[in-house]
């Protein structure tokens, strides 16, 4: 193998795939990469077992080949030189990377002793979407999963239905759903399907499509893995095998008090009291009906108390006068999702959740359970 | 040798042959799947990327070794079969946390059982005593002994608590090896509806018609749902067909589901029905004292003895005194005196019970027996007349705690000698005559829905 490659080129390739490698007691060639020549492209590919990332990058291919290597070596090397361009060249089963004035070489493994990192079952179809919409959609949901013991949670779930596509998360204390309607994607699959996502390949994904954000992506389903394909990368995966909790229940049907709230004050003021908040980050949200704005309240005994006054269009009330705690960081992720200028606030009793979301836009929304004060 | 064994010396081998590493990260969790009649063998692998690497690297091994053991197998082909990951953890149960979750994430997704349901925590007496003893057995011979196994009683005494405590002693002991579907009647409606609307009748029947076990509460919902009727009926036969077990669980017996197909009703008396009845004090006690383990509270003994004395109808009843009487043993910080427990109780259960009038009482069982309301308050002595008669004096006296002269007043001026012996004829028959005290619960709960 004998490469002439752009620095930029390199890198960008080794961003996509650096994340996943690294070291693996009972398999150590899972440190490494893979660096091949294909059909006039360079790829890399690494993988943790769990998932597989392939980037395509290009330059200049004099002698094909392919060789595995020590990722994290690898990179040093390339981030520390200062050319433009990296010559490599495979003698056995080291690489040898030169410039002008610089020479390395690094002891590699053969590509056999690799992982093969499986390809998806069903090529024919897929969802199409736009790398910024899908972006904003994953991480509306990306917080409220969770990595703890329950695994259909811990993931995003998809729920295919022709006509939209939903992506809903939760860690049973607060939910989130996306709802993305079929003008913003394409798709030629022709039934419903749910799968849940691992959250760590959501993860790869967000940063993966963070950098081109006017391209689109592409995802596949099989039975039981996942591929996201971008112009140069894919993204395979394996699904969560479980049944995603039945959430539809839990969305309030009936509203007895409705806030409209400024969200960048409250934001603000979120922000300000967690400040006093206590160790269970809780703050208070006082409402007293017929007011103009909405008391932010919190407390520590130690330290000291605050309180904030946000400008309130208080619609609904069924109660003259109501107190609810919140974890101010499970709200604030929530509220950090809204584009809008206003947040609807949403409270019914004290021990069922509370429903939060933009007043014009329904297709998020955003569920949080009150703390016991 | 069974495919296990068979498995299990393959293994073996491969290790010699292979390093430990290898042989941990590529076979962990693999499993020799079936064996089909062409010689075709399944191995099933922990992920996909052990399915790809075994199958390029080590499929000759495998054959060879495979074959020397049998030599039918003729193909080898691999699959993923993803370890089903313990899909309820409950070591977050136990804990306290101020955050609490979201209550009905707690529900399994899978079988729809929520694990608060617990047969261990349930406290059994005289009067559930013979459903239990049914449940126990539905449990140790699924689908063999009592099939469908029918449960039914009036609201609070327990119902969901026992099927729902089989399905999670099911699982449990099974270990997950069994399917348990638990669905609410009304979910089962809705599904139907939803299902053809989207035309998607087929996915529907596949997930029903692939369970082992079926449990469904209040199915009285059900009757007059012309759809899901016929929908259930198919899916119980499959079921049954199939002997797989079927739990159902109704507020009174199939035979007093008054809309019900008489296809279905005689398929739900097919098998075992065992009723709930109310609780007698001791168990109300024993009750009390569970709950109060359970929510970790904490109550003097001559406060448990009143609750259980006051609180006669209703199990869920209790639960929701218990939690006003702790809460306020809590916000006001003092010890309970019998008197203020006693004050507590008597709001709860007259505010549950206020607005009924002797009226209600009386045109709710003229209704129910279908006869006139004057023939209640009339001179008749038809047996049709009488027994409702009957029933109303106990009713009034018992729900409302009129007196007799009162109540003979208000049925046609009938002495109050006349008022006492039916009242007494009724309190006495009601513990021998079990379809008088069925009637006696319905209407109970007829009278209190209405008011």
């Amino acid at each position: 193998m004998k490469l002439i490659i752009l620095k930029k080129n390199l890198k960008d390739g080794l961003r996509s795939i650096e994340r996943i490698c690294a070291e693996n007691p009972s398999l150590p060639i899972l440190k490494n990469f893979l660096i091949e020549t294909i059909d006039n492209k360079i790829k890399l590919a690494a993988t943790n077992l769990e998932l597989g990332i392939t980037t395509f990058i290009s330059g200049k291919i004099i002698e094909n080949g392919s060789v595995t290597i020590p990722l994290n070596i690898f990179n040093s090397i390339i981030n520390n030189l200062q050319v433009e361009k990296i010559n490599l060249e495979l003698k056995k089963d080291k690489l040898i990377i030169k410039t002008d004035n610089y020479q390395a070489e690094i002891q590699g493994i053969k590509k056999e002793e690799f992982p093969i990192i499986p390809q998806i079952g069903n090529i024919k179809q897929f969802i199409k979407i736009k790398n910024s919409l899908l972006k904003n959609a994953l991480i509306s949901a990306v917080n409220s999963a969770t990595a703890d013991n329950r695994p259909e949670l811990s993931g995003i779930l998809f729920d295919f239905q022709i006509t939209i596509l939903k992506l809903a998360a939760t860690d049973t204390f607060r939910l989130s759903e996306k709802t993305i309607a079929n003008n913003h994607f394409e798709s030629n699959f022709d039934g419903n399907f749910k799968v849940i996502i691992p959250l760590k390949t959501i993860q790869e994904v967000i940063k993966e499509i963070q950098s081109n954000e006017s391209q689109e992506t592409k995802i596949y389903i099989d039975q039981n893995q996942v591929l996201f394909k971008t112009e140069n990368t894919e993204i395979i995966s394996r699904l969560i095998n479980g049944e995603f909790p039945d959430y539809q229940q839990i969305i309030p049907k009936n509203i007895a008090n409705e806030i409209i709230l400024n969200a960048e004050e409250l934001i603000n003021a979120v922000k300000l009291s967690s400040v006093f908040s206590d160790k269970f980050n809780e703050i208070k949200i006082i409402i007293n009906k017929d007011a103009k704005n909405v008391e932010i309240f919190s407390a520590s005994q130690s330290v000291g108390e605050n309180k904030y006054l946000v400008p309130a269009k208080i619609q609904k009330m069924a109660e003259n006068q109501m107190e609810i705690s919140f974890n101010w960081r499970f709200l604030l992720d929530g509220l950090k999702n809204i584009k809008s200028e206003n947040i609807f606030l949403g409270l019914n009793d004290l021990s069922k959740p509370a429903l939060i979301k933009s007043p014009q836009d329904e297709s998020w929304i955003y569920i949080l359970m009150p703390i016991k004060s | 040798m069974d495919l296990n064994q068979l498995w299990q010396t393959t293994l073996s081998e491969i290790e010699l042959q292979i390093s430990r590493p290898n042989f941990l990260t590529w076979f962990k969790n693999s499993s020799l799947v079936e064996k089909k009649k062409d010689g075709e063998i399944i191995i099933g692998l922990a992920n996909n990327f052990s399915k790809e690497w075994v199958k390029n690297k080590y499929h000759k091994v495998i054959f060879e070794i495979l074959k020397n053991y049998d030599d039918t197998i003729k193909k080898i082909e691999y699959t993923v079969i993803e370890n089903k990951v313990s899909l309820f953890n409950n070591v977050a149960d136990g804990f306290e946390i101020k955050q609490p979750t979201i209550p009905e994430l707690k529900i399994d997704p899978e079988s729809g059982l929520h694990p608060r349901y617990k047969l261990d925590s349930f406290i059994v007496g005289s009067s559930n005593e013979l459903a239990y003893a049914a449940s126990l057995a539905v449990i140790k011979n699924i689908g063999k002994k009592y099939n469908p196994f029918f449960i039914y009683g009036g609201t609070g005494l327990g119902k969901t608590h026992m099927i729902q405590g089989v399905g999670n002693e099911i699982k449990k002991t099974y270990k997950n090896k069994i399917k348990v579907k638990y669905v609410h009647s009304e979910k089962f409606v809705n599904e139907v509806v939803t299902a053809i609307r989207n035309k998607r009748m087929e996915d529907l029947k596949n997930k029903y018609r692939n369970i082992d076990v079926l449990i469904i509460d209040d199915i009285q919902f059900i009757g007059g749902k012309e759809r899901s009727e016929e929908e259930f009926f198919h899916t119980f036969n499959v079921l049954y067909e199939n002997n797989k077990q079927i739990i159902i669980s109704s507020d009174r017996a199939p035979a007093a589901i008054p809309t019900l197909h008489e296809r279905l009703r005689s398929r739900f008396e097919g098998g075992m029905a065992a009723d709930i009845t109310y609780p007698d004090y001791e168990m109300r006690l024993a009750i009390i004292k569970t709950k109060l383990a359970e929510i970790k509270g904490d109550l003097p003994d001559n406060i448990c003895e009143i609750i259980a004395l006051k609180v006669q109808r209703n199990i869920r009843e209790i639960e929701g005194i218990l939690n006003k009487i702790l809460f306020y043993k809590e916000v006001k910080n003092v010890d309970l005196d019998p008197k203020t427990a006693e004050e507590i109780i008597n709001n709860v259960i007259q505010q549950s019970g206020r607005k009924i009038t002797p009226n209600q009482i009386i045109n709710s069982v003229a209704v129910y027996f279908e006869i006139p309301i004057s023939d209640i308050s009339g001179q008749s002595r038809r047996k049709s007349a009488m027994e409702p008669r009957q029933i109303v004096i106990f009713l009034l006296r018992e729900m409302l705690g009129m007196s007799y002269p009162d109540i003979g007043e208000k049925l046609g001026k009938r002495d109050h000698t006349t008022i006492i012996h039916s009242y007494e004829k009724i309190s006495k028959e009601i513990n021998k005559n079990h379809s008088l005290n069925q009637k006696i619960i319905l209407l109970k709960e007829i009278i209190n829905e209405n008011s």
